[in-house]
């Protein structure tokens, strides 16, 4: 209902703008010097602030006031041209020259949303281009990011469409916190919380983040900044740097519309190779009651049983833009709808987004922004990872007996059908059938700012937004489902309630002080407030089998959670130019947070200076931009909540209830957590800047971390809240741009080469206590660690034993031997990135390509270690006749002569559900064809249509690399990585694990665009 | 029209900018508070506090197989492991799974414990009933590991103490001692009321409780300290230990807050299946138990169990399979195949007057003044643990209680021969007696691990099979395993604590080391 009112609401907004018009009408068109036309240039009268942009084929409308005037024609990348009008032209033809100089007007959109060019920056910032994410989409936009920004590294769920995603700039630093990048829309931070990720190998349904809500068509573009000194005025949440987000404004002149159509295919890609050879049994026997495939050989199997389970997934999106205005009131209105089909049947994402903006130019002086962002999301038969999930439970289907049997779940009596007894892993086709976890998610945006401009030098702006999203999740599992049902079935209803507001307000000023001096300074004060309030109800069984509703509970049972907050904040920033070349930029901010014990209070700096070296002096012809720059910044971050004082909870039970003292120790003298950044890089371009480099050198440090750390239990407190530890990143990023062929060629190459390094140092952690766990506290098969002297994500695991002489160690029967403790076997984070980004156009043809490569970083999959003891792993038919004497010595020291079978050999390193992870880490290390983008574009001018866009696109086409078992097995062939590292389990700090993931997946798909 | 914008503009604007600078921060102490938390306790809470610590004590259900099941349960062989992938059963001691059985007495119950020992009346009931659960809560600590964290536990420190088990034994018998002489004092008093989930607050109950407590901590030491253990012994008896069913100790279980029967919890699960041992001794004797402890395989409709240690590759075979080998009984899950049905509200069983019996049996044996001859003892002890399962009929009691059948073979996958060869039939020789009593008090402590383990540590009865394979260099084939060794959270929390306890044990840190109680070779 709420949508037809927006939308109605939207019809009227646009009608009204028309009545804005007057003066008389300007049309013209505007092409560069290839006579292409230039879409989305700026049009502007001189000396006011109306105008407008060209549309898709370069033509623009214009009201201008009667009798001649001048416009200012500009766009990036060429250099502006001011162009008279007679008293009587109403018809303009524009020729706009290239630019030599033209990267340097990139214009970066900065903390708190002002917009700043490229070139005076004192940080590493790059953009990205809103058409880059709506060729190549995915339902959640955030993964179509990976490959375009050097040290931006995403890992997407594992659980199907809206899954979250963990978006993380410059490595990791917070232990028991948030690492993702801060989403900025519009200036204003949006809640990015994605509550509710699996943090043990165990696994469980993931909750969705907030990012992936983002429409991609309703997105301008992207600025990602990298480091905490672009993001030093966002405070807190910045620390993890920023990408900010422009969307889409009204323009004036004639009313554009803008729709896209999209159809995609997405299958599985990536399946873990299973033996044919053996069927189902145990010691080369056939039993129809084994788990294992350790049977006879030549048993008919069925070698299509798991890629039949998963089904090609089809998706649609569609939207319309529509922009129309006059210079005094411009609006845009929107409408998008998702239809993602996941791979597991019944999985599926459906969202609608309607966006409405509107601005206004009340007076010379006075101006406003007001939008309204409406998201209905539902997901589907949400997938669960891990154990018990549906793809583990598929994987495991014996190689001899056929899934496709099992469609029938249950037999007569109604009890689930499965070819052996579990502990946990069941039919999939009833957990298909009979689970069933559903999301609804609605959301709404609202963003409010008005501008005024006190004189010609001091403006002040304020603005208030209100982000608030409400999500019902249901759970429910049939009567007799394997571990999770209770009596009759189990039914939960969990709804959270999210609501962040921001009010700010914010001085700009700009002044020139003579002698090629200029001063640009902001003023600002801002109040944060948030709130999530969270209801979960369980049902306790079902009276009424299989009747999903709370009424039918046997005994119901209400969790409430209420978590609030606010941060008060006043900050400023100067920026001193000498004649645009030397720039220094200073900040400040101090904070108030609620979180934090009286005075509340903490502040924090930042410095930067940039040269431009090529304005300053004359270099050589060759380098045609050169600009050196260095900042030193520091965010503050408080704590979450309720952190200072003792609590104690209630909790249901025995006759009454419960009451029991919280087990975290309290820290009353908490002190807010600092990350210090330091950042120096250059940015050179050569050869009429068809070449250019973006260099820059990190250092990060984050200390005062708060952290749960654990305490002798003995002590009455499981753990305490500390300040501690001293986390450091230091690293690379480089952005490489080319334009191989010179810019008179039809054809044209843009080759962009983006790479990153990072390495982590855990500094200090606690003179007390040396290590910190990110989840996972029972490590079924590895853990991921931070561990004083090494680094953020280490993975600890049993290993095979090793004698003092690095050889293997057996036992007397001649099977592994474990360590006695688990060991580090590597690290679950990348040591170095690279995405290399090819476009080339001739004409109206477009053709792209991205590969993007991960190289170093550990995976430990478990889903490997189960296929390996189940014997269905491809691997796993070496050795099965016995006769396997493995190179290795006895705990005595003796060479081993005790031969075995595969069967001894990869159940004793694995258990299953619990294994020796060294077994089944592998080296993450690898390179794919990322995305591909084939696209055709017709212009029309003058017609209905105007232009039209045909592409083809592709995602995550195939890999040209993946790394191999860390460990090489003597008499096992060398093992491939089969499973997707770019695929967490999770989106929170527990990762490198892999267990019961969703197969990495191709999309292949059709999108066309048409402009009206 | 112009000027009156403006202004309002800039009265909305400085009020934002007000807003921002004057920072509202009064309200943030009662913003930062969680409503949805206490942050005082007063005598209104206690009750609830006493609820926590009593369900905490015996772990509730996502803790029990962890904390108990893993480890004690399969110790004392009344399960086996029929899951491949937990190496417990085969004396692996995974450390990571133990820390459960740590952190529910240190943290939920202590500091439950000690709030009311120290806020209420050292004379009061609450106080009294307190500090028997403070004993019940930590004999199943230390029985594990031996020294633990005793005297200065619930004291918040970087590091805390571990204290010898004679000290701790020591202070358990004067806390019983204490508590139940104030008990006395206070028999119609209604302590913790309807939130005591044992016993409603019956201190008549409690102090019986309590003695039989006493008793079974005495036959504990009754090795390595013998008079102490007579005289605590004959002072429980004296004082009053349970002798009727109604005594009984269950612990009420629900739904609410999964605070139900861990056993029950957990048998859904299909990890675990009747022992060999529990197989031999039932079938053995025709035991009228065997249908309440267990029921018949799904696969085969008959009792079957397993052996305890096999490894994955013999687990993965059909014999071994959990369709093929007895769930546990009907009291704690219902079903069959893969659609088990937990019975979660099922009492979970403290403790029972029949274990009064026949540990007042043992103490007759003993030469102490138990109230009765050891035969009556062991044969009340058997009739109540009948009387227990609702096996009331007289004729069929009498005919177990003078059965001469004795244990069998299993008839297990790897053809094990019977436990042992004696009977139920009250024997002649005292050590025949003892193993009698050893025997009967195993099966009557059913489902209780935790303290069948440590009675078969102490008096080496039943006899057990050895495991079948062991994955522990510690404890080679034919051995037992004795204690669990310190725990590596310990080792990374309480590091120095934990090396200075190395010298309070009787031999190095091992799962071989016997504990002070333990005097076998």
């Amino acid at each position: 209902m709420a949508k037809y009112v927006l939308i109605c609401f939207g019809v009227f907004l646009l009608s009204i703008t028309s009545l804005w018009a007057q003066d008389r009408q300007l049309t013209g068109t505007l092409r560069d010097e290839q006579g292409q036309p230039m879409p989305g240039a700026n049009v502007v009268i001189k000396g006011t602030s109306r105008g407008t942009s060209t549309d898709a084929v370069g033509e623009f409308r214009l009201q201008i006031p009667s009798g001649g005037t001048t416009l200012t024609i500009s766009s990036v990348g060429y250099l502006s041209k001011e162009v008279t009008v007679g008293t009587d032209q109403n018809q303009l033809n524009v020729v706009l020259a290239a630019d030599a100089r033209q990267l340097q007007e990139v214009t970066i959109t900065t903390a708190l949303g002002i917009d700043r060019n490229a070139k005076t920056l004192t940080y590493s910032a790059q953009r990205v281009e809103g058409r880059q994410l709506t060729d190549v989409r995915d339902a959640n936009f955030t993964n179509t990011l990976n490959g375009k920004v050097a040290g931006l590294v995403v890992t997407q769920g594992a659980g199907g469409p809206g899954s979250a995603s963990r978006v993380i700039l410059r490595g990791n630093r917070s232990i028991q916190g948030n690492n993702s990048a801060l989403f900025v829309v519009d200036g204003v931070p949006i809640d990015n919380s994605n509550s509710g990720q699996v943090t043990s190998d165990f696994g469980g349904f993931n909750g969705s983040d907030g990012a992936s809500n983002i429409n991609p068509d309703d997105i301008a573009s992207i600025s990602v900044l990298k480091g905490a000194a672009g993001s030093a005025l966002y405070g807190s949440r910045a620390a993890n740097g920023v990408v900010m987000i422009t969307t889409k404004r009204g323009k004036s002149g004639k009313v554009d519309v803008n729709v896209n159509s999209g159809v995609a295919m997405e299958s599985a890609a990536l399946l873990p190779q299973f033996q044919n050879d053996y069927g189902q049994g145990n010691g080369g026997v056939a039993s129809d009651k084994s788990n294992g495939s350790w049977g006879v050989k030549g048993a008919t199997t069925y070698p299509n049983n798991v890629a039949n389970f998963f089904r090609n997934a089809y998706s649609t999106n569609n939207s319309v833009g529509i922009t129309g205005g006059s210079e005094k009131i411009q609006s845009y209105v929107s409408y998008t709808h998702n239809y993602n089909q996941g791979i597991v049947p019944k999985n599926d994402l459906t969202r609608h987004t309607l966006n409405l903006r509107l601005n206004t130019q009340i007076s010379s002086r006075l101006t406003t922004d007001a939008k309204i962002t409406y998201i209905n999301q539902s997901i589907d038969n949400k997938v669960r990872v891990g154990e018990g999930g549906v793809v583990l439970n598929a994987y495991k289907v014996p190689r001899s007996v056929d899934l496709a049997d099992y469609k029938n779940v249950a037999d007569e009596a109604g009890n689930p059908r499965y070819w052996t007894t579990s502990s946990v892993y069941m039919n999939p086709y009833w957990t298909v059938d009979r689970i069933a976890n559903n999301e609804l998610r609605n959301r709404v945006l609202l963003l409010g700012s008005a501008r005024y401009e006190l004189t010609d030098w001091l403006s002040v702006q304020g603005r208030a937004s209100y982000d608030r999203y409400d999500d019902a999740n249901t759970y429910q599992y049939a009567d007799r489902t394997l571990l999770y049902a209770q009596t009759g079935g189990t039914y939960q209803v969990a709804n959270a309630q999210n609501i962040e507001r921001n009010i700010d307000i914010l001085f700009q000023g700009n002044n020139g002080l003579g002698g090629g001096l200029k001063l640009a300074y902001n003023l600002g004060g801002s109040v944060n407030d948030r709130s999530n309030i969270f209801t979960q109800t369980n049902a306790n069984g079902l009276l009424v089998p299989n009747k999903f509703d709370l009424q039918f509970a046997r005994t119901l049972q209400v969790f409430t959670g209420l978590v609030k907050r606010q941060l008060e904040s006043v900050y400023g920033t100067a920026s001193l130019s000498l004649n645009d070349y030397l720039i220094l930029d200073v900040t400040a901010r101090n904070d108030w947070s609620s979180t934090l014990p009286a005075p509340h209070s903490y502040f924090y700096p930042s410095v930067g200076v940039t040269a431009v070296v090529s304005d300053m002096t004359t270099l050589p012809d060759a380098i045609s931009f050169a600009k050196i720059r260095a900042s030193y910044a520091q965010v503050g971050n408080d704590p979450d909540p309720y952190r200072l004082a003792q609590t104690y909870s209630f909790g249901q039970g025995g006759t009454g209830g419960f009451v029991s003292r919280d087990g975290t120790k309290p820290i009353e003298n908490l002190k807010p957590e600092i990350t210090t950044s330091l950042e120096i890089g250059a940015d050179v371009r050569f050869l009429n800047n068809r070449l250019g480099l973006d260099f820059t050198f990190y250092k990060t440090n984050s200390r005062n971390q708060l952290l749960t750390l654990g305490l002798a239990p003995a002590s009455g407190f499981s753990d305490q809240f500390i300040n501690a530890g001293n986390v450091q990143n230091t690293g690379f990023e480089m952005s490489l741009t080319a334009k191989p062929l010179a810019a008179s060629s039809r054809l044209q190459w843009d080759l962009t080469l983006n790479a990153a390094r990072n390495k982590n140092l855990i500094v200090a952690l606690d003179p007390n206590i040396k290590q910190s766990f990110l989840g996972g506290s029972f490590g079924r098969l590895a853990t991921p660690v931070v561990r004083e002297g090494g680094s953020y994500g280490d993975l600890y695991a049993f290993r095979w034993q090793r004698d003092a002489q690095n050889r293997f160690v057996v036992d007397a029967n001649g099977k592994p031997l474990s360590s006695k403790e688990a060991e580090y076997i590597g690290n679950f984070n990348p040591n170095f990135s690279l995405g290399l980004n090819n476009s080339f156009t001739y004409g109206n043809l477009s053709f792209g390509f991205l590969i993007d490569g991960k190289f170093g970083g550990v995976l430990a999959s478990g889903t490997d270690a189960n296929s390996a003891f189940d014997g269905t792993a491809a691997y796993t038919t070496a050795n099965r006749d016995g006769g396997w004497i493995l190179p290795a010595v006895t705990p005595t020291g003796e060479a081993n002569t005790k031969a075995i079978n595969a069967e001894t050999f990869w159940t004793t390193v694995s258990g299953g559900r619990y294994s020796w992870g060294e077994f089944f880490a592998y080296d993450a290390t690898n390179v794919r064809v990322r995305e591909l983008t084939l696209g055709y574009t017709i212009n029309t001018p003058g017609t209905f249509i105007k232009s039209a866009r045909l592409s083809l696109v592709a995602r995550n086409l195939f890999f040209l690399y993946r790394g191999n078992a860390i460990l090489d097995i003597p008499g096992v062939d060398k093992r491939k990585l089969q499973y997707d590292p770019d695929v967490n389990l999770g989106a929170g700090n527990f990762q490198g694990i892999e267990n019961g993931n969703l197969p990495s997946t191709r999309t292949l798909g059709l999108n066309l665009k048409l402009a009206f | 029209m112009n000027a009156i914008l403006k202004n309002t503009l800039y009265c909305g604007l400085a009020a934002l900018l007000v807003l921002g600078l004057s920072r509202c921060t009064d309200k943030f102490a009662e913003l930062n508070t969680n409503k949805t938390k206490l942050t005082t306790l007063g005598a209104t809470e206690y009750p609830y506090l006493f609820s926590k610590a009593q369900s905490a004590s015996s772990y509730p259900f996502d803790k029990y197989q962890v904390a108990q099941n893993l480890f004690a349960d399969l110790y004392a062989q009344y399960y086996a492991t029929t899951a491949t992938y937990f190496p417990s059963d085969r004396y692996v001691v995974r450390m990571d799974w133990l820390t459960a059985h740590w952190y529910q007495p240190y943290t939920q119950v202590v500091p439950q414990l000690k709030t009311l020992l120290d806020q209420t009346d050292k004379a009061s009931p609450e106080n009294a009933l307190a500090s028997i659960m403070w004993v019940y809560t930590f004999h199943r600590v230390t029985d594990y590991y031996g020294p633990i964290p005793y005297f200065k536990a619930g004291e918040p420190a970087f590091s805390v103490p571990y204290d010898a088990q004679d000290k701790i034994y020591d202070d358990f018998f004067k806390r019983l001692d204490a508590a139940t002489a104030v008990l006395k004092t206070k028999t119609s008093a209604k302590p913790y009321n309807t939130f005591d989930l044992i016993y409603g607050g019956d201190v008549p109950k409690w102090i019986k409780f309590a003695n039989t407590l006493r008793l079974r901590l005495a036959l504990r030491i009754s090795k390595v300290d013998p008079a102490r253990a007579k005289t605590e012994a004959e002072a429980a008896v004296a004082g009053g230990v349970m002798t009727d069913t109604a005594d009984d100790a269950l612990m009420v279980k629900t739904l609410n807050g999964d605070d139900f029967n861990g056993l029950a919890g957990i048998s859904v699960w299909n990890e675990f299946r009747m022992s060999a041992s529990s197989e031999s001794l039932l079938k053995g004797y025709d035991d009228p138990r065997i249908g309440v402890y267990f029921q018949p395989a799904s696969g085969t409709k008959t009792y079957e169990g397993l052996r305890n240690g096999l490894l994955p590759a013999q687990l993965n075979q059909p014999a071994n399979s959990n369709d093929n080998n007895s769930n546990i009984g009907e009291r704690w899950v219902k079903g069959a195949g893969s659609a088990w049905d937990s019975q979660k509200t099922t009492p979970q069983d403290i403790m029972h007057a029949s274990e009064a019996y026949l540990l007042r049996a043992e103490g007759a044996l003993n030469g102490w003044t138990m109230g009765g001859t050891a035969q009556a003892l062991y044969e009340k002890g058997i009739e109540m643990s009948m009387k227990q399962w609702g096996i009331t009929d007289a004729a069929k009691v009498a005919a177990y209680v003078s059965s001469t059948k004795t244990p069998v073979a299993p008839g297990d996958a790897l053809n094990s021969p019977a436990l042992s060869n004696i009977p139920v039939k009250w024997g002649s020789t005292e050590a025949v007696q003892r193993e009698q009593i050893g025997t009967q008090k195993w099966l009557a402590l059913f489902p209780d691990g935790m303290e069948a383990w440590a009675e078969f540590r102490r008096s080496r009865y039943p006899k057990l099979y050895p495991i079948a394979n062991s994955d522990n260099a510690d404890l080679p084939s034919g051995t037992f395993i004795r204690r669990i060794p310190f725990l590596d959270l310990e080792k990374q929390t309480n590091g120095d604590a934990v090396k200075a306890a190395e010298s309070l044990l009787n031999g190095p840190d091992k799962a071989s080391t016997p504990l002070w109680w333990d005097k076998n070779k």
